[in-house]
C-alpha cells in the first residue's frame, strides 16, 4: 500500500490562493487507507481551509469535495468531467501518481498535490505506518529473511549491519529496529544463516533506471481499442 | 456560509436500528433502550414521554411491572441486567408524569363495554378512548382497578399511583361504572354497546385438594388480600402459614407481616430456585422475618380448638414436569404437623366466568378466544387479561388491552385483522465471550429500600425512588443493542481496518474476501469508528444520532454569533452522566458569558470538524469535556484527545495557539472542573485580548 | 615485498601504533600540517577520517597528499556515503596514481547524524564491496570488467566494532570483510576489555592483524554526548564516573591517562597486534598519551 501524509496547510493554502474555485478531491484507496486523503480527510481539509480563510478574514473560495474510487486509472478520471466544469483548480489528495493522472487527463486545468507520496508500506497498528519496499525493482527477499535491507537499513546495505546499533535499533532512528539483526534473528530460526553469510555483490540499480515500465501484455497487435488504456 | 456542508457528506441513512432484547421481551414492546438513554441525560420530561407513549399507566408498571425486559437485558450477560423498572419510575417521578393530562374527542359513536377494570380493561378503555370510541367500563367491586386494587397489596403499589392513572382516564371521557356486575352479555348489546372487551379476570382461588381446607382458620390468598384491600382488617392470629411460591403468596404472607403477625411461614413444595415469585420480593421477604419451608406441601388440615392443624409431607424433586421444573416428589413417611392460627393458600388463581356470558371456556377455566384478534365465539365479544391467560403479569395485560382495543377498531370497521408480523431476521444474539471481556463491568445500582422497621410498621411503598445520581448512573450501563455502526455504503469502504483496529470492544473483522463487517449484535454503538474511518461510510443506525452534534453546534453558533461583546468559547460537552444532567452548564451559564455549551452524546461523536468549525465560526477558545471516569468505556478520552491533537497541529500551521483547544476528561485528569475552565477561559482571553491589540497595532 | 610501509610494520610482527586526524572545516591546512609534523615520525601511520560523523570536511584524499609530501605514511579512509562506484574508484585510481596504497574501506556513518541532513545517502556499495571493488582492481580490471591500463596495488584495512550491540551479526559480517580481502582492521573505541578479549579470541583466528582503537576521552560529558549521539560507542559508567571525578579542566588529562592505561594492558596481555589512536580534535595530545602508554621509540 502506498503511505501519504498530508501536506501542511499552509503550503496547500498557498497553492489555491489565487483560485476562486476549488475541487478537493479524495482518492478511495491507499491514501483512504493511510488516512491521508479519503472521503474523510477531504472533508477535514475543506473545514480546515474554510476555517483559515474565516480567520484571515480572505476573500471566500468555492470548495467542492469529491472522491473517486482511484485517481490512477484514466477510466475513474472520466467520472469527473462534469465535476470539474467551472473548476478552477484541483488539490488532489491522492499519491503522485493520481496528481499525474490527473494532469494528464485534464490538460487545462491546475492540479496540486496536497499530500506528500511518501512510501510502500503496511500499518503496524492504528495511525502508525512503516515503509517496508523501496520498489527497488530487484527483490532479494529470499535472501534476507522477508526482511528489506535495503528498506529498513537506513544505509541499505547488504553484507550485514554496520556498527552503529544500539539495544538492536538504528543508529539514525532508535525508534527502528535494525533490520540486519533482525535478518540475522530470522534467518537464525529458520535455520538459514548461511545465506546471510553469503557475499551480496553491489545492487544491479538498473531497473530502477527512470522512468520505469512494466509491459504485462504481449506483442500483439491490438484489434480495436481495447488493448491499450489510453488509446 | 455553508453549514450544512458537514451533515451532506455523510451518507444518508435511514433509521434501521434493530429492536433491542428488552423492547422484544416486553409485552408493550416500549422503547426502553430510548428511555433509558434519555434518564441517562437526564433529559425526563422527554424520557417520561416516551414512556407514556408506550404504555397506558406507566406509573403502575414502574411499581409493579414483572420486567421480562431486564431478564432478556444483555447487559445481565456483562454483570445484572439494567434497572429498567426503577429508572421508568425515577423518569416518571421526575419527568412529571403526574401533570399530564391525556386528551381524547369522541369522533365514533359506536359504544363499546369494557367488563372489568383491571388493567387489561382499562388498557383496553384507554386506546379506544384514544380512538375516539365512546367506552363504559363495567366494575362489580365498589372499586376500579380488579388485581391492581383488590389483588396487590398498598406497599407495593400505593392507591395514590392508581387513583391518578384512573383520573386522568375518566377525564379522557372513559365511563367508569363501580359496582355494577353483568350477568348477561345479551343486556350489554341491548343496552347499545357495539362491542364488547371481557376481561374478569383471575380471582377464584385454586383449591388443593386435601382434606380440611374448607375448615376454620384456612383462607385463600386472593380472598384475604381482596378483604385487606377493600379495607378490612382481617384477624390472622399469632402464626400464619402460606402455601405457595408465587407473588400471590409472597403479598399474603408480607401483608400477614404488616398485620402485625408475629411468625409467618411460608410452605412450598420445590425450592427457592423454582419459586415463581419475583426473587427481589422473596428476598425482602426473608429481610422481613418470613420463614421459608421449601419442599413441604401440607397434605391434610384439621381442626382443633378453631385452629387449623395443618399435616405436611416433606418432598423431594424428581423428573422435570411440563413447566420445565423439576416435579416435587413427596418422601413416603415424611409426615409432619404443625398447628396455626391461619393457613393462606396461595396456590395458583382461575377465572370465574358466568355461564350466561356463553362464551366457551378452555383449560384452566380461561375464556378461549382467537390469539390473533382476541374475539371469542360470540360475534362483538373480545377477551383478554387474566381472564383469558390465567393469572399473568400486569404488563400482559396492559398488551392484551391495547391489542382488543385495536382489535376491536378493525372489527367495528370492518377491516381484516392482520397479525403483527413479529420479524426474526436481525434477531439480536447473545454477546460473544470475547465482546463481553471488553466492556467496563459497573454493578447494578438498586432503587433505596426501607428499612425492615419502616416496611412492616405497615403499609408505605417499601421502594423509594432513585436520587438523580444514582439514576444516572444506573440508566448509563445500557449497552445500546441494536444502535450499533453499520457500513453503509460497502463500495466505497476501502477495507483499510481502521474501525476494526480502534474498536475497544473488537467487533468489527475482514472476511476471507477482505470485506469489513460490523456484527450488529456485539457493536456497542460507542460510535468510534464512525469518527475514524477514512472512507466515511460508518454510520450508527439511528439516525438521529448523526447529525445530532451539527444541530446542537449550529444553534449554539446561531445564538452565539449575535453576540460579539466577549471572546466566544465554544465548549462540547458530554451529555450523560453528572455533567450532562446539566450542571456542568448551569455551572457556567452562570459563570462566564460568551461560553457556550454544545450537548453532546458523548465526546466520541465529536469529530474533527466541528471542532474546526467553531473555530471558523469566530471562537476563540474550544474545548471537548467528556464524563471521564463515568464513561461507560474507558479509552473515549485517548479517541477524543487524538482528534484534539490533530486539530492542534492545524491551528500551529494558521498561527493559532494551540492551546485554544484542550480536552478534559473530568476525573482522569482534573478533579474541579470550575477552576480548570477558569483557568482555560483566562488563557483564552489573553489570546484574544493579545490578538485584539496586534490588530489596532497593525492599523 | 611489502606494498606499503604500514603493509611491511604489520607483516613485521612488531607492535603497531598509528593515529588518525580530522581535517579542517575549510580550506586552511595549516592545522593538518602542524599535526602531520608533530605526529609522522612517532606512529606507523596517520589515517584522515573522510568526513566523519557525516559532517562535511576538507577530503582525506587532500590531507592524505599532505602527509605522503611532509613524509608520513597515510591511511586513506573511504566510505560508500558519498560516491557511487565509478568515483570510488577514480578514488582509488588518483590514491594510488600518488602513493597512497592504504586504505581503509567503511560503509559510513549516515547522514542523519552530520551536518547536512538533507543529502542524499549514495551507499552504492558498502564496505564489504568496497574491499571486494579494491581487489577486483587489482587484478586490472573494474567492477564493470573492463580492462585498467595501469593496475592499483593497496594495502586495505577494514572496521569492527568488538563492543558491538549483537555481535552474531557483526562477527557476520567481520567474515565478510576477511574474506573481502582485509588485511588489517581498525577497531571502534575500545572501552571494555572483557568485551575485546572475547572479540580477540575470535578474531585470533584469521591471518589479520587487529588494531585496537582507542579514543581519548577529554571530559565526563564528551563521553555522555558520545553515549547518546555516536553510533554503536557505549563508554561504560565507571569511565565516566572517574572523567566526572577529576576537577575542570582536568579532563582531557584524565582522558590520556584512561587510553595509556588500557593500551599498556592490552600490550603487555600481547592481545592484538597494534592500536588506533582516535584524539578526536585532540590530536595534540597524542605525544603525551606515546609517552604515558610506553609507546615512545616503539615505532619504525
Amino acid at each position: 500500500m502506498i503511505v501519504a501524509e498530508q501536506k501542511p496547510l499552509e503550503d496547500i493554502i498557498r497553492m489555491v490562493r489565487p483560485y476562486k474555485k476549488v475541487l478537493l478531491l479524495g482518492c478511495g484507496t491507499c491514501t483512504t487507507v493511510c488516512n491521508a486523503g479519503g472521503e474523510t480527510e477531504v472533508a477535514f481539509l475543506h473545514d480546515a481551509l474554510r476555517m483559515a480563510e474565516a480567520r484571515a478574514g480572505d476573500g471566500r473560495r468555492e470548495y467542492s469535495e469529491a472522491t473517486l474510487k482511484r485517481q490512477c486509472d484514466p477510466e475513474f478520471l472520466e467520472h469527473l468531467t462534469e465535476r470539474v466544469e467551472g473548476v478552477d483548480a484541483v488539490v488532489s489528495l491522492a499519491c503522485g501518481t493520481g496528481v499525474q493522472a490527473l494532469a494528464e487527463r485534464f490538460a487545462d486545468l491546475p492540479v496540486f498535490p496536497g499530500v506528500n507520496t511518501s512510501f510502500i508500506g503496511m500499518a503496524v497498528e492504528w495511525g502508525v505506518w512503516d515503509e517496508r519496499c523501496a520498489a527497488c525493482g530487484d527483490c532479494r527477499l529470499e535472501d534476507t529473511g522477508g526482511i528489506c535491507p535495503i528498506t529498513r537499513c537506513t544505509k541499505g546495505i547488504l553484507n550485514g549491519p554496520c556498527a552503529g546499533p544500539k539495544k538492536g535499533h538504528c543508529e539514525v532512528s532508535p525508534d527502528m529496529e535494525c533490520a540486519w539483526i533482525l535478518i540475522y534473528r530470522r534467518l537464525e530460526r529458520l535455520g538459514q544463516l548461511e545465506r546471510m553469510r553469503r557475499y551480496y555483490p553491489p545492487r544491479n540499480f538498473r531497473p530502477i533506471s527512470r522512468p520505469r515500465r512494466i509491459v504485462g501484455k504481449a506483442g500483439l497487435e491490438a484489434r480495436g481499442s481495447h488493448g491499450d488504456v489510453t488509446a | 456560509m455553508n453549514t450544512v456542508a458537514v451533515r451532506a457528506r455523510r451518507t444518508p441513512l435511514s433509521e434501521h436500528t434493530i429492536m433491542p432484547p428488552c423492547q422484544v421481551a416486553c409485552p408493550l414492546h416500549m422503547d426502553i433502550r430510548e428511555y433509558v438513554d434519555l434518564a441517562a441525560q437526564g433529559r425526563l420530561m422527554e424520557a417520561m414521554q416516551v414512556i407514556r407513549s408506550g404504555n397506558p399507566f406507566p406509573s403502575i408498571c414502574a411499581y409493579i411491572c414483572a420486567h421480562p425486559c431486564e431478564e432478556a437485558c444483555r447487559r445481565g450477560q456483562v454483570d445484572k441486567p439494567v434497572a429498567i423498572r426503577a429508572l421508568k419510575r425515577f423518569a416518571l417521578e421526575f419527568g412529571g408524569d403526574r401533570m399530564i393530562e391525556v386528551e381524547a374527542e369522541t369522533t365514533r359513536s359506536e359504544r363499546v363495554a369494557v367488563v372489568g377494570s383491571g388493567p387489561a380493561g382499562l388498557a383496553c378503555a384507554y386506546y379506544l378512548r384514544k380512538l375516539g370510541y365512546p367506552v363504559t367500563v363495567f366494575e362489580a367491586h365498589s372499586e376500579v382497578g380488579g388485581m391492581l386494587r383488590v389483588g396487590i397489596p398498598r406497599y407495593r403499589l400505593p392507591r395514590e399511583v392508581l387513583d391518578v392513572e384512573i383520573t386522568r382516564l375518566t377525564k379522557m371521557g372513559v365511563e367508569i361504572r363501580t359496582g355494577t356486575r353483568v350477568v348477561s352479555l345479551d343486556l350489554v348489546f341491548d343496552l347499545g354497546y357495539r362491542a364488547v372487551f371481557l376481561t374478569v379476570g383471575a380471582h377464584q382461588s385454586l383449591r388443593m385438594g386435601i382434606e380440611g381446607e374448607d375448615g376454620a382458620g384456612v383462607v385463600d390468598g386472593a380472598t384475604l388480600l381482596r378483604e385487606l384491600n377493600l379495607g378490612l382488617t382481617p384477624a390472622l392470629g399469632e402464626r400464619v402459614a402460606v402455601v405457595g411460591g408465587g407473588n400471590v403468596a409472597m403479598d399474603a404472607a408480607r401483608s400477614a407481616v404488616r398485620l402485625g403477625v408475629p411468625q409467618v411461614s411460608v410452605l412450598y413444595r420445590r425450592t427457592r430456585a423454582e419459586m415463581p415469585a419475583d426473587p427481589r420480593e422473596v428476598e425482602q421477604a426473608l429481610e422481613e422475618g418470613i420463614e421459608f419451608q421449601y419442599l413441604v406441601a401440607p397434605v391434610r388440615v384439621r381442626t382443633r380448638e378453631g385452629r387449623p392443624e395443618v399435616t405436611c409431607v416433606r418432598m423431594e424433586l424428581g423428573e422435570p414436569d411440563q413447566s420445565g421444573r423439576r416435579r416435587p416428589v413427596p418422601i413416603a413417611g415424611s409426615e409432619f404437623t404443625e398447628r396455626y392460627d391461619t393457613l393462606v393458600t396461595a396456590i395458583g388463581q382461575a377465572p370465574q366466568v358466568p355461564d350466561d356470558f356463553h362464551v366457551r371456556i378452555g383449560r384452566g377455566s380461561t375464556i378461549q378466544v382467537d390469539p390473533v384478534t382476541l374475539s371469542t365465539n360470540r360475534a362483538g365479544v373480545f377477551a383478554g387479561g387474566d381472564a383469558v391467560t390465567g393469572p399473568s403479569t400486569v404488563v400482559e395485560a396492559l398488551a392484551a388491552g391495547r391489542t382488543a382495543a385495536g382489535r376491536i377498531d378493525d372489527y367495528l370497521n370492518h377491516r381484516y385483522p392482520l397479525a403483527p408480523s413479529d420479524s426474526e431476521e436481525e434477531w439480536m444474539g447473545d454477546l460473544r465471550p470475547e465482546t463481553v471481556a471488553t466492556i467496563r463491568t459497573t454493578g447494578r445500582l438498586e432503587p433505596p429500600v426501607l428499612s425492615r422497621e419502616e416496611r412492616t410498621a405497615g403499609f408505605a411503598p417499601v421502594e423509594l425512588a432513585y436520587d438523580c445520581q444514582t439514576a444516572t448512573n444506573e440508566a448509563r450501563r445500557c449497552l445500546r443493542c441494536g444502535l450499533g455502526a453499520a457500513i453503509v455504503a460497502p463500495d466505497r469502504c476501502a477495507s483499510c481496518l481502521t474501525c476494526v483496529r480502534v474498536c475497544p470492544y473488537h467487533v468489527p473483522y475482514a472476511d476471507a474476501e477482505g470485506a469489513i463487517h460490523i456484527p450488529f449484535d456485539q457493536c456497542q454503538a460507542c460510535g468510534i469508528c464512525v469518527g475514524e474511518c477514512p472512507a466515511g461510510v460508518i454510520a450508527l443506525r439511528k439516525a438521529g444520532e448523526l447529525g445530532q452534534v451539527d444541530e446542537e453546534l449550529d444553534h449554539v453558533l446561531g445564538s452565539a454569533t449575535r453576540v460579539t461583546s466577549k471572546p466566544m468559547i465554544v465548549g462540547f460537552c458530554c451529555q450523560y452522566g453528572v455533567y450532562g444532567t446539566g450542571t456542568l452548564a448551569g455551572l457556567w451559564r452562570g459563570l462566564k458569558a460568551g461560553v457556550w455549551i454544545v450537548p453532546v452524546r458523548c465526546v466520541t461523536k465529536v469529530e474533527t470538524g466541528h471542532l474546526l468549525r467553531a473555530f471558523e465560526m469566530g471562537a476563540e477558545g474550544v474545548f471537548v469535556a467528556g464524563c471521564g471516569e463515568q464513561c461507560a468505556r474507558e479509552n473515549t478520552g485517548h479517541w477524543m484527545r487524538q482528534r484534539v491533537a490533530k486539530v492542534k497541529r492545524v491551528l500551529a500551521q494558521l498561527g493559532l495557539q494551540p492551546e485554544r483547544l484542550e480536552a478534559f476528561m473530568w476525573g482522569e485528569n482534573t478533579h474541579d472542573p470550575t477552576e480548570v475552565l477558569d483557568e482555560f477561559a483566562a488563557r483564552v482571553g489573553g489570546f484574544y485580548l493579545d490578538s485584539v491589540l496586534l490588530q489596532e497595532v497593525k492599523r | 615485498m611489502a606494498t606499503s610501509l604500514l603493509e611491511e610494520k604489520l607483516l613485521s610482527g612488531e607492535f603497531v601504533v598509528t593515529t588518525e586526524i580530522g581535517p579542517p572545516k575549510g580550506a586552511d591546512v595549516s592545522g593538518v600540517i602542524h599535526h602531520v609534523d608533530l605526529l609522522k615520525d612517532m606512529v606507523d601511520a596517520i589515517n584522515v577520517t573522510d568526513h566523519q560523523s557525516s559532517v562535511m570536511r576538507y577530503p582525506s584524499l587532500g590531507a592524505c597528499l599532505l602527509i605522503k609530501e611532509r613524509g608520513g605514511e597515510p591511511v586513506l579512509q573511504i566510505t560508500c556515503r558519498d560516491r557511487n562506484r565509478l568515483a570510488l574508484q577514480a578514488e582509488v585510481l588518483f590514491a594510488y596514481s600518488r602513493g597512497i596504497q592504504n586504505i581503509l574501506c567503511l560503509t559510513g556513518d549516515s547522514v542523519d547524524v552530520g551536518d547536512h541532513k538533507d543529502a542524499k545517502p549514495v551507499f552504492d556499495l558498502d564496505s564489504v564491496q568496497l574491499l571486494r571493488m579494491i581487489r577486483t582492481m587489482e587484478s586490472g580490471v573494474d567492477m564493470a570488467g573492463n580492462q585498467l591500463a595501469g593496475a592499483p596495488k593497496c594495502c586495505i584495512g577494514a572496521s569492527v566494532h568488538p563492543e558491538a550491540d549483537f555481535m552474531e551479526a557483526q562477527l557476520v559480517k567481520f567474515d565478510k570483510k576477511v574474506e573481502a580481502g582485509a588485511q588489517f582492521f581498525q577497531t571502534q573505541g575500545v572501552f571494555d576489555l572483557a568485551a575485546f578479549r572475547r572479540f580477540m579470541q575470535y578474531a585470533s583466528q584469521f591471518d589479520v592483524k587487529i588494531l585496537a582503537g582507542f579514543i581519548v576521552l577529554s571530559s565526563a560529558g564528551m563521553a555522555r554526548y558520545m553515549n547518546s549521539s555516536v553510533p554503536g560507542i557505549t563508554v561504560p559508567q565507571e569511565l565516566i564516573d572517574e572523567l566526572a571525578a577529576v576537577e575542570k579542566g582536568k579532563g582531557l588529562a584524565k582522558g590520556v591517562e584512561i587510553a595509556a592505561r588500557f593500551i599498556r594492558t592490552i600490550r603487555e596481555e600481547g592481545l592484538c597486534h597494534g592500536v588506533h589512536i582516535m584524539a578526536v580534535g585532540n590530536e595534540s595530545v597524542v605525544p603525551e598519551l606515546l609517552a604515558a602508554a610506553e609507546l615512545v621509540g616503539v615505532h619504525r
